[in-house]
């Protein structure tokens, strides 16, 4: 029983990484039909951001030693410039561009990104601290939980509590959903679509940079393929919940979360190493017989 | 008279495109260095790959982000009839006794590359090709990551993360040459076959072609099947190329760099496909030489070849998504109408692009 | 000045020409409207007067400056508003919020407030439902919905494609009232596409009929009247010519092609 508690608490604390980057990959396809392959190395500069730029192997901290004040916000601005900087190079060129074509642009970014982090920091992973505190572990009762865990779900919950206030109470966020429901006809009404979907990408900068920091703190390594695994689960997320649905993200992000956990824990031994091979069947499984997801978007995402 | 000269003109851009990979190669060699002999098998193998990509995604229009996982299956079939059996035996106990303890020509090596990838082709395609357009793309991508996922790990079949040694390296670049060239045939044929212009036909638009009494599924299907074995046949040409196998080069980086050829050359025809893996060749190539200092004065740091190319797709993302060929297929003569009577054959080739 | 001054327009979708070579003129306070059959072009026009569609070649000045090529937004905040066929409300906003979309590009915050109050007073069945998601509302109800949405923005033109598409003679009866009413008060501008005739000359100033992407007759309501020149031009053959049967209007059934 205690077991599976703390199984359940690993994939509740594994469920808030992926929801939180299932709701940055979802926001923007629900505005731009983007399937973001590179949100997971906006994860990764995140976390590199924090080290001095070189490629020596030892890592040398530089924004990771500033006031955690300072740190976060600056963090969060290195990434939300670069997620703009993608979609003003290379996908705001592509607006008329259909999904597939957004995609591999987006395959072409993230190969950009990954590549550019090889040169400046070289290929060798860094060993990096961030925060080593909140790896202890607190007791209770016969659990014992990872400090780590308990802010993982507790940013996780905070963020999304914000972008649905964000969504439901403020005029960029209207206009934001109902551009995601209908991107022409927001156009008509004198939505500005490239300030909603600069507005779309930010946000989606900032949930990397959050997940980039919870991932670092509790690896404790830096690679330049860091964000891929956390943007293919995401990924598997979104569509898992819907695509184009951001309580759909949310909830896969959980479910993957659950899925992967409970399958490492209770696969047998020779099974388990095949544990993402059931996960991304999953994908399949879900886009043949529940191709809507489980929490559907309003809007139709493809006819025919 | 007229029979000779529509087949001429039928065949004029597969036979060109096998000349101009002829000339590539035969400029190639004039430098006499190993390295180059290596780069152009690579090309040439690559020239298989793309082709057998270029045939799905070509024709009906969907992109695929899985068919490097039919190369991966493609290599691995080929390696387990040609390694070594005392290898086999110890490290691979999972094969059947078949596969185990003989050894078996290149040949039926190649056949075994092509079929076993079309069987998962025509299991996966039968299920996936009757998906939308972004749901079928996104099932490949997801069926590139169950590949790797399950032979990456399992262990009895595929030594899992260590390596398969011992495979005949039989493949240099004019045996490579050859495949390419049987590559982009199949391709043409299929291309110009009444099933490759119905498939076309939902390409450019569905709902006309459906209305017209196109089996959307079908036809998809059959170019899924054909695109898995040529993608499967190149994977095989890959392994006997490099004589040892692991799973880590069949992952994102390949599905990157073949996608990238197959957007360079303009990914609805087969001239873009051979141009493109040409095209991109060469530029990563020029990029690895300034990487190494080899170009004089400017040396780039490394990364910049990897870097280059994801500028270079990008920019023609967006500045000529046809890409380099434009859609257009090569010919050196005869512009063919639809309405030329005398030459059906040419009138089909010519897609409406 | 015309207010609204299209010249030549072509637009082509692929290989389908859509318009080729439509020229329309609108002035202030007018109520000018297309009609034509399905496919014939009128949503590709607004459209393209709203900046959803690029024509190749042609013009078009709205308030006497060159709008072609302008996206869609910008146009909007320079007083232009479509409601669309199928009328395109955001289902998963409420009501309210569909309303408030629509004036957020402008600067006169009490006269936003003061509009929706006067918008719902005229349509009390919105003002029930303030609150609800938009997507379950009745079909009628979306199409005033949809209305008063553009109307939030202020417009000196709008741009009405298709309002009878898929309602009820009595809800369409309604919504004409409501556009009316909204024209007299306002001094709205109007555009109304329409695929039958009898509905819109009754209170339409000119009328263009539409027809393989080409006005084949324009004239006064006036001039029209008997109807007989617009059956011609719609149909494309002379009156008499053909039986009877021919006459029906095109039903709201088929809906491919035209956009």
């Amino acid at each position: 029983m205690i077991g599976f508690i703390q199984n359940l608490i690993d994939a509740l604390s594994l469920g808030g990484l992926y929801a939180l980057t299932a709701l940055g990959i979802g926001l923007l396809f629900g505005i731009l039909r983007l399937i973001n392959l590179a949100h997971g190395d906006l994860i990764s500069v995140a976390a590199y951001a924090l080290i001095v730029p070189s490629v020596d192997v030892t890592a040398r901290m530089f924004i990771g030693d500033f006031n955690i004040l300072f740190l976060l916000p600056s963090i969060a601005l290195i990434v939300i410039l670069l997620a703009l900087a993608t979609d003003l190079m290379a996908f705001r060129p592509l607006r008329k561009a259909t999904t597939p074509t957004l995609m591999i642009a987006s395959f072409a970014v993230s190969y950009i990104i990954q590549n550019g982090i090889l040169m400046i920091y070289g290929s060798r992973p860094k060993a990096i601290n961030l925060w080593g505190a909140a790896n202890q572990q607190i007791q209770v009762g016969d659990l014992r939980v990872p400090l780590l865990q308990v802010i993982t779900v507790v940013v996780t919950i905070a963020l999304m509590v914000g972008l649905s206030l964000f969504l439901s109470k403020t005029r960029y966020g209207v206009q934001m959903r109902a551009a995601a429901e209908d991107f022409r006809m927001a156009q008509y009404l004198g939505v500005k679509g490239n300030f909603v979907i600069g507005i779309a990408f930010a946000i989606s900068g900032i949930l990397a940079a959050a997940v980039g920091l919870l991932y670092v703190t509790q690896s404790g390594s830096l690679s330049h393929t860091m964000g891929v695994p956390l943007a293919l689960f995401a990924f598997v997320a979104v569509v898992v919940g819907g695509m184009g649905s951001l309580p759909g993200a949310v909830v896969g992000g959980f479910a993957i979360g659950f899925v992967v956990t409970m399958l490492q824990a209770y696969l047998p031994p020779d099974l388990r190493v095949f544990r993402d091979a059931f996960a991304f069947a999953i994908v399949i499984l879900v886009l043949l017989f529940r191709p809507q997801g489980l929490i559907p978007a309003r809007n139709v995402i493809e006819r025919v | 008279m007229d029979r000779i000269l529509s087949n001429i003109r039928t065949l004029q851009t597969p036979v060109l495109l096998i000349v101009l990979l002829a000339i590539v190669s035969g400029l190639a060699s004039l430098t006499g260095s190993d390295a180059m002999a290596t780069t152009i098998a690579e090309m040439m193998i690559r020239v298989v790959v793309v082709v057998g990509l270029y045939v799905f995604i070509g024709n009906s229009g969907i992109i695929s982000f899985g068919h490097i996982s039919f190369m991966c299956i493609g290599a691995y079939a080929a390696a387990w009839m040609t390694a070594a059996p005392t290898f086999k035996q110890i490290m691979l106990g999972g094969l059947p006794a078949w596969l185990q303890t003989e050894q078996y020509p290149f040949l039926v090596a190649m056949a075994f590359a092509a079929v076993l990838p079309a069987i998962v082709g025509l299991a996966l395609g039968g299920a996936i090709t009757r998906l939308g357009g972004i749901a079928c793309s996104i099932a490949t991508f997801a069926f590139l990551m169950i590949t790797n996922s399950v032979y990456a790990n399992w262990d009895s079949v595929t030594a899992g993360v260590s390596s398969i040694i011992g495979i005949p390296t039989l493949v240099g670049p004019w045996v490579a040459w050859v495949f390419a060239g049987v590559a982009i045939l199949a391709a043409w044929f299929y291309q110009i076959s009444r099933h490759g212009l119905m498939l076309r036909a939902t390409r450019d638009d569905p709902v006309a072609a459906q209305a017209s009494g196109i089996n959307l599924v079908k036809a998809r299907l059959g170019a899924f099947v054909l695109s898995a074995a040529l993608v499967g046949l190149g994977g095989g040409l890959y392994a006997q190329f490099l004589g040892i196998l692991t799973v880590d080069p069949f992952y994102l980086g390949l599905t990157f760099i073949t996608l990238a050829m197959l957007v360079v050359g303009g990914m609805s025809s087969l001239t873009g496909a051979v141009i493109g893996v040409i095209g991109v060749t060469i530029i990563v190539e020029l990029l690895r030489m300034f990487e190494r200092g080899s170009m004089g004065p400017i040396t780039l740091p490394p990364g910049s070849q990897e870097l280059g190319l994801g500028i270079l797709m990008a920019l023609i993302l967006v500045l000529r998504p046809t890409g380099l060929s434009g859609g257009r297929e090569l010919k050196l003569f005869g512009r063919s109408r639809p309405a030329a009577p005398a030459a059906p054959e040419a009138a089909q080739a010519a897609p409406a692009e | 000045m015309a207010l609204l001054d299209v010249s030549d327009i072509h637009v082509r979708y692929g290989d389908m020409v859509a318009l080729r070579g439509l020229s329309l003129k609108v002035e202030e306070g007018e109520v000018v409207c297309i009609i034509g059959p399905n496919g014939a072009g009128k949503s590709t026009t607004l459209a393209a007067i709203a900046g959803g569609v690029r024509p190749y070649r042609g013009e078009i000045r709205y308030d006497g400056q060159p709008i072609l090529g302008t996206p869609p937004d910008k146009i909007a905040t320079m007083g232009v508003s479509l409601v669309p066929e199928g009328r395109h409300i955001f289902g998963s906003l409420t009501v309210a919020e569909n309303l408030i979309i629509g004036a957020y590009m402008r600067k006169d915050k009490a006269e936003v407030a003061r509009d929706r109050e006067r918008i719902l007073a005229l349509l009390p069945r919105l003002a029930e439902r303030i609150d609800f998601p938009a997507g379950r509302l009745s079909g009628g109800e979306q199409q005033m919905l949809a209305v008063a949405r553009a109307v939030m923005t202020r417009p000196k033109l709008l741009l009405v494609d298709e309002p009878s598409l898929g309602l009820a003679p009595k809800i369409v009866d309604q919504i004409y009232e409501i556009l009316l009413e909204l024209r007299k008060t306002e001094g709205l501008t109007l555009v109304i596409n329409e695929q039958s005739s009898n509905r819109v000359l009754k209170f339409a100033d000119r009328v263009n009929v539409l027809r393989q992407g080409e006005i084949r007759l324009a004239g006064t309501a006036a001039e029209l009247a008997d109807g007989a020149a617009i059956r011609q031009a719609y149909f494309g053959f002379e009156h008499g010519a053909q039986p009877a049967p021919a006459m029906q209007t095109p039903t709201q059934a088929s809906t491919g092609g035209a956009a």
